[in-house]
């Protein structure tokens, strides 16, 4: 196959899906085994410093604020970060220090990530939304590259990894992405049982792409649920239990995002998540980690001690649309 | 429909958008700010059932409004009554087999070939002045909607002669089949762009931005000191038609009560 052009941008791991193979062969536990663990367990567990960190949504929407509050307290160390579909969570992550690559779709930016791409300290490679949950889906198909019908022409293509080829049978231009198998994913949803079992209600960005492609994967969840409930609808089940290696309960987990159908976004503790992370010394993000992750030792203290129960409930009745969860 | 009097630029480009949406289409839009707030305001007074869908895959919904700024994708109340909630890559998929006619999007800058540019403004791609988001959910959307219909301001650091960096394709450098040889979806481009006081369009031969349509508080030359390049002119310009009452009515109170979108921008008094 003719390679017409090539993205400059860094590949941080080289797909090869017999790689892929060969770990989820030796490494993923297939028997119906119980997976329930603290946080703290989960992460020091799993996430490894040096791992490529892949999440669904983000930390205002339904995305696994709990479990980046961890990573972040854990101080994991040069973590890749595939970036798309993010507010700040990139942003916050880099003001800890926990990362040294970005793959880009659509990264809040703040002070924290302004400083080190100046300085250069972090690589950055362009992709985009779509560009990087098609990624992953080749990821998921253990197939090392996709073909797609945009990015190409662009300075996206241009700083990204893509190529533009010829396509062998049309021979018509294309371009592919390549396969983005992460070493861990995190995903949170709104019900799972002790074993993985998973479900998501409402749309969402990438979540089976996500926990199929990735290596490891930790759930966090609102509530587990009886696995008697999951084989009495499993038309429910976004993503099944041997994909998990972690199953953390967390309720509010989502905050200060919202989980649909269950509790709002609580705009305050938003509002004063983004001000931290673009308040331009640094300063700001400095004392909302400390004030919110350093100085507390988990999410049920956060809970009880940094927003308190009279918020959570109001944030649980501000949340009227019931159709279409849990129903 | 009594024509109104005052209105901010902002108000006057979602109408103008608004109005062009059709009920037989289908389009992709961009998560916040004017495009999402001309599909609701479509929405509201014109097209019930529109067909719009956003990045999160979510299908023809009727939004429950008003959509908090950063709540405009995944929440319940943004995903309220869809026909089907799928994710990110089904929505692009439809974009790809060409199910979209439509993409409505904002742009930082954009060059007279409708080029896109949300990646960064002034410095370097090492050493960005201001860096922002990056390509975003738009490369895809600009890339595989049969249109593209951009909305930004009428202020020459926006149309600029070179972007800065082009973070989602219009024409490309404008040649013939540009876009074919970059592997994009043949006959798909750049289609429309509005700003408060001007619509544009491009030039079936070159490509080059063509001015079709004013505001009626401003003349030609007003709209070109506030571009970097002059764009083609049509021979008969149009006139853009003002909001509406019952459409400021609808913006102000039910779409964007705080003003967040739709307060941006100068006041037009007629």
């Amino acid at each position: 196959m003719e390679v017409l052009d090539s993205g400059i941008g860094r590949l941080f791991h080289v797909p090869d899906p017999d790689r892929h193979r060969a770990y989820i062969r030796q490494n993923k536990q297939r028997a119906l085994v119980e997976k329930v663990m603290t946080e703290q367990e989960a992460v020091s567990k799993f996430v490894s410093d040096g791992d490529y960190l892949c999440f669904d949504c983000n930390m205002v929407m339904r995305g696994p604020s709990s479990l980046f509050r961890e990573i972040i307290r854990q101080r994991k160390k040069n973590l890749a970060v595939g970036g798309r579909f993010t507010y700040i969570i990139v942003n916050l992550l880099v003001g800890a220090g926990c990362v040294s690559h970005i793959d880009v779709g659509f990264i809040g930016v703040g002070s924290a990530l302004t400083r080190v791409l100046d300085s250069g300290d972090i690589t950055v490679t362009e992709w985009s939304n779509s560009a990087m949950t098609m990624r992953q889906l080749a990821g998921a198909l253990g197939i090392p590259f996709i073909p797609v019908r945009f990015l190409g022409g662009t300075g996206a293509f241009q700083y990204s990894a893509a190529k533009l080829v010829r396509d062998p049978w049309t021979e018509k231009e294309i371009t592919l992405l390549p396969a983005l198998n992460p070493d861990i994913s995190l995903i949170h949803v709104h019900q799972c049982d002790v074993y993985g079992n998973a479900r998501i209600f409402g749309p969402s960005v990438s979540p089976w792409e996500t926990a199929a492609a990735s290596k490891k994967l930790i759930i966090s969840t609102e509530e587990i649920i009886d696995t008697e409930y999951i084989r009495r609808d499993p038309g429910k089940t976004t993503i099944p239990y041997y994909l998990v290696d972690a199953v953390v309960e967390a309720p509010f987990g989502a905050h200060p995002g919202e989980v649909q159908g269950l509790y709002n976004s609580d705009q305050p503790a938003v509002m004063e998540l983004m001000q931290a992370g673009r308040e331009s010394t640094g300063e700001g993000l400095k004392q909302y980690l400390e004030k919110y992750v350093y100085s507390i030792t988990n999410h049920q203290e956060y809970l009880e001690q940094r927003i308190g129960l009279k918020r959570l409930l109001e944030l649980k009745k501000e949340a009227k649309i019931k159709e279409g969860y849990y129903l | 429909m009594t024509r109104a009097s005052d209105f901010t630029e902002t108000e006057a480009m979602v109408s103008v958008m608004a109005n062009m949406m059709e009920a037989d289409k289908s389009y992709w839009v961009v998560g916040g700010g004017p495009p999402r707030i001309a599909s609701l305001l479509a929405q509201a007074l014109y097209l019930p059932n529109l067909t719009a869908s956003t990045e999160d895959g979510v299908i023809a919904p009727q939004p429950l409004v008003p959509l908090s700024p950063l709540m405009q994708f995944v929440s319940a109340k943004a995903s309220y009554r869809g026909v089907a909630w799928t994710n990110m890559n089904t929505v692009c998929s439809l974009a790809s087999t060409g199910y979209f006619d439509y993409g409505m999007l904002a742009t930082l800058q954009v060059d007279p070939y409708g080029n896109i540019n949300s990646s960064f403004l002034g410095g370097d791609y090492y050493h960005p002045g201001r860096r922002y988001g990056g390509a975003g959910g738009a490369n895809e959307i600009a890339s595989m909607c049969w249109h593209t219909i951009l909305m930004t301001t009428q202020e020459k650091r926006k149309f600029v002669k070179k972007m800065d960096f082009v973070s989602s394709p219009g024409f490309l450098d404008g040649s013939p089949g540009a876009r074919e040889r970059a592997g994009l979806p043949a006959g798909s481009g750049p289609y429309r762009l509005i700003t408060p006081e001007a619509m544009f369009g491009y030039d079936e031969e070159t490509r080059y931005m063509k001015l079709l349509a004013l505001a009626e508080w401003v003349e030609v030359k007003d709209v070109l000191e506030k571009m970097d390049f002059e764009p083609l002119i049509a021979p008969n310009l149009e006139l853009m038609r003002p909001p509406t009452e019952e459409e400021l009515d609808v913006m102000r109170v039910r779409l964007d009560p705080l003003g967040v979108t739709i307060s941006d921008g100068k006041w037009i008094h007629l």
